[in-house]
C-alpha cells in the first residue's frame, strides 16, 4: 500500500486552497437606484405596418385570449388580401369575431362603472400606450353622452383604425 | 371692420363655401364631360396569353399542330368564322363520345366584332403576364415594373378618380387569384396620384370562395345607428394618428361606400345560400367564378371603370387540348358578360364601351411538353407572344376592322389612352407624363 507523506498532503491542501481563491469569488449584488417603471410605446414610435397575419393574429388573441388556428389564420389572411379596402376587410372579419359567443370582452355595465378606467385600459390593450389627455377626455365625454355606445364600438373603432395597423 | 368691407369678405367667404365642395382632386372646378363617349366602360383583361393563330386567326390546329384541313375559329361570340370540322375537341362532353366533340352554342345572335371596332393586329409591349396586365392598366411600358410590386405608373383607376372625380366605388378591379402580384393591381403607389386614388378590388375565386364564406359570411350586419358612432371614434381616432399619405397601406372608401360595399358581401353570401349567383351557363371554371362576380358588382354598383382579369388559357404552358377549351369557354363568359349588361342592368345598356383583349401572346414555336392528344404546348416569350388583338364595343364605337397579320397597328398602351378618351379626360392622362409616349386613342388610330 502506497503512503503519502505529510509534504505531499501539504502541497495539495495548498493548491486546492489557492484555486478556490483565484475561481471562486463572492457574487456581488449591485444596486443603481433605478426605478421600476412600465414600458409603453407611443404612437410616433409605430411606423411599421403589420402585414394581415400579423393583424390577424394579435386581434384573434386579443380578442379570444388565446392563440389563432393556423388554417384559420391562413383563410384570414388571403380573405383580407383579396379585397382592395382593408378596413372594409378588417370591419367585416371584427363583426364576425363579435358574432363569436367566446369573445373575451368588459360588459358595457362594468365599462360604465369606471369610465376613466376602461378607457386607458382600452388604450393599453390596443395601443400598448396611455391616452393623452385630449383623448381621455374625448372618449370621456363621448360614452357619458351616447348611452348607447358599447364596448364592442369601441373596440371595433380600435381595431380597425390605422393606429392598430402599425407597430 | 368697416360695412363695406365686411360685406366684400363675407361675400367671398360664402362663394367659397359653395364652390369648394365642387372642386375635383385634380383641382379643376368642374369635370370635362364636353367629349364624354360613354358613361361606363368594362374591360375583359383576355385571358392569360393567347396566340392569335388560334384565336382571331381561326386556325385551330393548323398552324400549331401541323393538322391539315383542320382550321376553324372557336370563338364564335367574339370572331366570325366557321367552326373547325375536324379532331373537335374544345366543346363540352358528352357521355360515349370523344371528350369535347360539342362545342358550346354560341350565345350571342352576332360576333362581338361585328358590332365594334376590331383591332386585329396589335403590338403588345410585353410577353410576360404582369407587365402585360400592367400596360393594359397603366398605358406604360412597364420597363422599370418590378414583381411583387405594385404598378410604377398610375392606374387609369387613378386618372378617373383624379381627373374625372370619380368616387372609389366608381372603379373595381376584378382579379382572379391572390397569387404573383394580381392584387396590387387595383392601384399604383405613384407620389402623384396612389391609393388615395385606387380602385376598389375583389378577388371572388377567395373573397367569394370557401374562404371567404368560412372567415367573413358570419359577420354582423350593424344598423346605421350603430355604425354611426363606430365610425364618428375611428375618424377621430384616425385623425389622432395622422397618417401620412405616403404610409397608407390601402385605398379608402367614404363610410357610406365601406357600408354598401359590406351590405353587398353579405347579400353575396347569402345569395350563394340560395344558389342565387347569375353563372354563365356552359362554364363553371374559376375564369367562370370570377366574370359571374363582376356581374354582381356591375349590378349592385353600376362603376364607370371596372377590369376583369381571366387566366386559365395559361394552361397553355403544358396542355394545348386544355387551352383549346380554355379559350373556347373565355369567349362563352366573356360574351356572357357581355350579354348580362345589355339584359340585366338597364343603366348601363347603352352606355358603356366594353373592351376585350389579351395582355399577351404566345409563342409560335412549342415546347416539348404533349398533352393527352400528343399536341404540343407553348409558352410566352418570343415575338408572336408580342402580337395581339383588341376588341371594342357600345356607345359611341364606329364598326370596323382595322389592321392585319401584316400591316399591324396600334398598341396595348393604347387601352389606357383609349379609356380616358371614351370620359372626356385624355389631354389629362397624356399630359401627366407617364403614358407611352408611341400610345394614342384608339378613336384616333382610324
Amino acid at each position: 500500500m502506497r503512503s503519502f507523506s505529510y509534504k505531499v498532503i501539504i502541497q495539495l491542501i495548498v493548491i486546492n486552497i489557492l484555486i478556490f481563491n483565484i475561481y471562486c469569488t463572492k457574487e456581488i449584488h449591485l444596486n443603481y437606484q433605478v426605478n421600476a417603471a412600465n414600458i409603453y410605446e407611443t404612437k410616433a414610435q409605430k411606423f411599421k405596418a403589420k402585414n394581415e397575419a400579423e393583424y390577424i393574429s394579435i386581434l384573434y388573441t386579443n380578442l379570444y385570449q388565446k392563440a389563432i388556428d393556423p388554417m384559420v389564420l391562413f383563410q384570414a389572411q388571403s380573405v383580407l388580401y383579396s379585397i382592395g379596402d382593408q378596413n372594409v376587410a378588417k370591419e367585416m372579419l371584427l363583426s364576425g369575431y363579435f358574432n363569436n359567443p367566446n369573445i373575451l370582452i368588459p360588459s358595457n355595465a362594468e365599462m360604465r362603472k369606471d369610465i376613466p378606467n376602461f378607457i386607458t385600459e382600452t388604450y393599453k390593450r390596443f395601443y400598448l400606450r396611455y391616452p393623452s389627455e385630449a383623448e381621455k377626455v374625448y372618449f370621456t365625454n363621448y360614452i357619458k353622452n351616447k348611452p348607447e355606445v358599447t364596448v364592442e364600438m369601441i373596440y371595433t373603432a380600435f381595431s380597425t383604425s390605422d393606429e392598430y395597423s402599425f407597430y | 371692420m368697416k360695412r363695406k368691407e365686411f360685406i366684400k369678405k363675407s361675400t367671398l367667404t360664402i362663394g367659397a363655401g359653395i364652390v369648394a365642395p365642387y372642386i375635383l382632386p385634380s383641382g379643376r372646378l368642374f369635370a370635362r364631360t364636353g367629349t364624354e363617349k360613354a358613361e361606363h366602360v368594362v374591360m375583359v383583361m383576355f385571358a392569360g396569353g393567347v396566340r392569335q393563330q388560334e384565336s382571331i386567326l381561326g386556325r385551330y390546329l393548323e398552324d400549331s399542330q401541323g393538322v391539315n384541313g383542320a382550321a376553324g375559329n372557336i370563338m364564335p361570340n367574339l370572331f366570325n368564322g366557321n367552326a373547325p370540322t375536324k379532331k373537335v375537341v374544345y366543346g363540352l362532353d358528352i357521355a360515349g363520345q370523344t371528350k369535347g366533340s360539342d362545342p358550346i352554342p354560341r350565345l350571342l345572335s352576332d360576333s362581338l366584332a361585328n358590332k365594334g371596332m376590331v383591332f386585329n393586329e396589335v403590338r403588345a409591349q410585353s410577353a410576360g403576364h404582369y407587365v402585360g396586365l400592367n400596360t393594359l392598366l397603366t398605358g406604360s411600358l412597364g420597363t422599370a415594373q418590378g414583381l411583387k410590386t405594385r404598378p410604377v405608373s398610375p392606374t387609369i383607376f387613378e386618372y378617373l378618380r383624379k381627373h374625372r372625380g370619380f368616387k372609389a366605388t366608381d372603379c373595381w378591379f376584378i382579379g382572379n387569384g391572390i397569387g404573383n402580384s394580381t392584387p396590387l393591381l387595383n392601384s399604383s403607389n405613384h407620389a402623384n396620384y396612389g391609393l388615395d386614388y385606387g380602385a376598389n378590388m375583389f378577388i371572388p375565386p377567395i373573397t367569394f370562395g370557401s374562404y371567404g364564406r368560412n372567415i367573413l359570411s358570419n359577420s354582423k350586419a350593424y344598423s346605421n345607428n350603430e355604425l354611426m358612432p363606430m365610425y364618428e371614434m375611428k375618424n377621430f381616432l384616425n385623425n389622432s394618428f395622422a397618417l401620412e399619405d405616403s404610409r397608407q397601406t390601402t385605398i379608402k372608401n367614404t363610410d357610406d361606400e365601406r357600408t354598401h360595399i359590406k351590405e353587398f358581401m353579405r347579400g353575396i353570401y347569402t345569395k350563394q345560400s340560395l344558389g342565387q349567383i347569375a353563372m354563365p351557363p356552359a362554364a363553371s371554371s374559376g375564369d367562370a367564378f370570377n366574370v359571374a362576380y363582376a356581374a354582381e358588382i356591375l349590378k349592385e354598383f353600376k362603376p364607370k371603370m371596372l377590369a376583369v382579369n381571366i387566366s386559365e388559357v395559361d394552361g397553355c404552358h403544358s396542355n394545348f387540348t386544355g387551352y383549346l377549351r380554355s379559350l373556347h369557354r373565355a369567349d362563352h363568359i366573356t360574351a356572357w358578360l357581355y350579354d348580362y349588361i345589355q339584359t340585366n342592368i338597364p343603366e348601363m345598356k347603352d352606355n358603356t364601351v366594353f373592351i376585350v383583349t389579351p395582355e399577351c401572346g404566345r409563342n409560335l414555336n412549342p415546347n416539348p411538353i404533349l398533352d393527352e392528344n400528343d399536341w404540343v404546348a407553348f409558352d410566352h416569350s418570343d415575338a408572336n407572344a408580342l402580337r395581339v388583338w383588341s376588341l371594342m364595343v357600345g356607345k359611341n364605337v364606329p364598326k370596323m376592322s382595322v389592321g392585319s397579320e401584316g400591316n399591324p397597328i396600334g398598341r396595348l398602351t393604347d387601352l389606357v389612352p383609349t379609356i380616358a378618351d371614351i370620359f372626356g379626360v385624355y389631354d389629362d392622362v397624356m399630359n401627366a407624363g407617364y403614358i407611352d409616349p408611341s400610345a394614342m386613342s384608339q378613336f384616333m388610330r382610324v
